[in-house]
């Protein structure tokens, strides 16, 4: 009976230990509650800590939290339709309130779906496409494009520079965001747009974009691969008549200065005796004579004279 | 990379062995000797319990965080440690050693086979198509590598330190593949990004106070939509061909040039031929007709005679016909023809 006795007390002991004492973690902090009415401060030092057996604890997170949303189709102020998925971090700074007002995470949680979801509806549909995608410091070099063509896109300007950008709109965000959110026990630390795309029909068209994109240019390099032809084989072409034409002038001067040798050789020789030249040259036309020609001479001429004196004889 | 000890400990043990016991109790046997087993059956439950749980090993690559009711009272390195048991002291493991990292757009499906590692990317398109300065779209993947550089801040500044550091990445990479034009993405500004994108997540991550260090941003492939690679393809076809067309007209030149050089060479050289045989020929004429002139100035009348008759002597049997013609007359009258009739005797005395 005794050791029974000793077994109800000590667990007697340990029921009113458990219901006395509890232990604060170190990502937690924690309310007292008294009868569904918070008791004290807040307590947020981790350690053993103690309180009335018929009052409860509350614990909540410490640590910054995430927020996700869901991705959400929104049309820009230029009309295309695109899906934005935001993310956010927040963390519960007044635990009373907190509790007060929203009860525990799930409640906070659907007050910053509302509310971060229709902040980032509101800012997305009155900016710009190019200002969510484009920081701040965009800049393009129009001359360094890989063809000057693409920048004179109908649907898009590549040059102009965003009046926000990437991260003033998503300061924007967390700006009106924290205004707009009323007194939950909450901080929003940031809220960042994580992913940006098109929806699918729009998607389509912008594919479709790109590639005749690409066949301009493809069909820029095959009409300059033609064109370099055309200049490489012109510059052939002026090459070769320059080389041709220079080898024949060179040609004819080194045949004109021999023939002017040649006649200043045979003026200095033949001027001894030109009519004896004449003589000279006229029999060595005749033994250039070829078979089958006709040789005609004058009665007069000293050949025939000879030859009738011996038919004469 | 996380593993709580103590909790573990403490629910593996004691209630199977309290149930036991009641059981014993409830069925019957002297109450007093029962009582007994009972008090020593606990105890050395208790004691078993105890010393099971008040050793942890830490591995080399970890660090372990230890909390006493909750609080944390330090960090342990790797060996065996000792600690309170019954859930006052608890463990938490954290790899710092290790380098961890986070794919986007593609996950590693398999390692185990020999140095081969399958990648599978087809469903996470969400993650890697983005877009860029030019509003086309672009499909990036990429890697991050992080190394837990502090336990405490990891486990307790942030709840999801690691999903936020997804989100992060993710928003960051986005943030300025924007900012760049399509074509630089895909080419020269691979570097720039992972540089960029390095410091920006880790600043960020600073700024949560999450106790991670970003090593390395790591560009994989980055490639246009699916839709749009062949078109990007036929612009590489293009430029190849652009390239070979220039290299054929390039190659007529090389075939041309040199040819037309040495043709250019001969011409000059054949004209250097001609110059020298003209040169030559009329020195020689020259050097024969003042030779000739010299003799025929000591008897002038006889060389010209003999002259003019030894070269019709030479001329005339090749010659087919010879006319005379006589002043007043009016044909000419055919002296000799030999050829037509074949006979070749046509000399006369007079040689």
């Amino acid at each position: 009976m005794k050791s029974i006795a000793l077994a109800i007390v000590a667990v007697l002991a340990l029921l009113l230990g458990s219901l006395t004492f509890y232990t604060l973690d170190e990502a937690k902090q924690a309310i007292v509650v008294q009868f569904g009415e918070p008791i004290g401060d807040v307590i947020s030092e981790p350690g053993l800590k103690i309180k009335m057996p018929w009052q409860n604890v509350r614990f909540f997170d410490k640590r910054l939290l995430v927020w996700d949303g869901d991705v959400t189709q929104i049309p820009t102020l230029g009309r295309e339709f695109i899906l934005v998925d935001a993310t956010a971090r927040w963390r519960i700074t007044d635990p009373l309130l907190f509790l007060t007002s929203v009860r525990d995470e799930s409640g906070a949680r659907t007050r910053l779906d509302d509310i971060i979801d229709s902040v980032v509806r509101d800012m997305v549909s009155s900016t710009e496409l190019e200002e969510i995608v484009r920081s701040k410091d965009w800049e393009v070099d129009v001359e360094e494009l890989e063809d000057p063509s693409l920048a004179e896109r109908g649907d898009v300007n590549l040059e102009k520079q965003p009046k926000l950008g990437r991260e003033l709109l998503e300061a924007g965000i967390l700006e009106r965001a924290r205004d707009s959110m009323p007194a939950l026990g909450v901080e929003l630390q940031d809220v960042r747009i994580k992913r940006v795309n098109y929806i699918e029909s729009v998607r389509r068209q912008v594919e479709s974009r790109m590639i005749a994109e690409r066949q301009s240019i493809a069909e820029r390099f095959r009409s300059e691969g033609r064109g370099r032809s055309q200049e490489v084989l012109g510059n052939m072409e002026r090459d070769l008549r320059r080389i041709r034409s220079e080898a024949a002038r060179e040609a004819e001067e080194i045949r004109g200065n021999a023939d002017a040798e040649a006649t200043r050789i045979y003026g200095a020789a033949f001027g001894a005796d030109p009519e004896f030249y004449s003589f000279f040259r006229t029999l060595e036309s005749y033994r250039a004579l070829g078979e089958n020609s006709t040789l005609m001479l004058g009665a007069d001429s000293d050949f025939f004279r000879y030859l009738e004196q011996s038919q004469v004889e | 990379m996380i593993q709580s000890v103590g909790s573990s400990g403490s629910t593996g043990s004691g209630p199977p062995d309290l149930g036991d016991i009641l059981k014993k109790l409830m069925s019957g046997g002297s109450p007093k000797k029962a009582g007994m087993g009972v008090t020593s059956v606990v105890v050395l439950a208790l004691l078993a319990w105890a010393a099971l749980s008040s050793f942890y090993t830490v591995q080399p690559e970890q660090r372990a965080v230890t909390k006493r009711f909750g609080e944390v009272v330090g960090i342990t390195d790797p060996g065996l440690h000792f600690k309170i048991p019954f859930g006052i002291d608890e463990v938490q493991l954290v790899a710092t050693e290790r380098v961890l990292k986070q794919e986007f757009g593609f996950r590693t499906a398999d390692t185990r086979e020999a140095g081969r590692t399958t990648y599978s990317s087809g469903e996470f398109e969400d993650e890697s198509l983005m877009l860029t300065g030019d509003l086309n779209m672009i499909d990036v993947e990429w890697v991050v590598q992080y190394r837990i550089a502090d336990p405490i801040k990891f486990l307790y500044a942030m709840r999801e330190p690691t999903r936020t550091l997804r989100d992060i990445s993710e928003s960051v990479m986005r943030r300025i593949v924007g900012n760049m034009l399509g074509s630089e993405v895909l080419t020269v500004g691979r570097v720039e990004i992972q540089q960029i994108a390095g410091d920006e997540i880790q600043s960020i991550m600073d700024r949560y106070d999450a106790g991670i260090r970003v090593s390395t941003v790591e560009m994989q492939d980055v490639v246009p939509p699916p839709a749009v690679q062949p078109a990007f393809n036929e612009v590489n076809e293009a430029r190849q061909e652009r390239e070979r067309m220039i290299n054929e007209a390039q190659k007529r030149v090389n075939s041309e040039i040199p040819n037309a050089q040495g043709a250019a060479l001969r011409t000059v050289a054949e004209a250097e031929g001609y110059a020298t045989e003209r040169v030559n020929r009329a020195e020689g004429e020259s050097v024969r007709f003042s030779a000739v002139l010299r003799e025929y100035r000591e008897a002038p009348e006889v060389t010209r005679s003999r002259l003019y008759l030894e070269t019709l002597n030479e001329v005339l049997p090749t010659i087919g016909q010879v006319l005379v013609v006589q002043e007043g007359q009016v044909g000419p009258l055919p002296l000799l023809d030999v050829n037509r009739n074949g006979e070749r005797r046509a000399k006369g005395g007079e040689s």
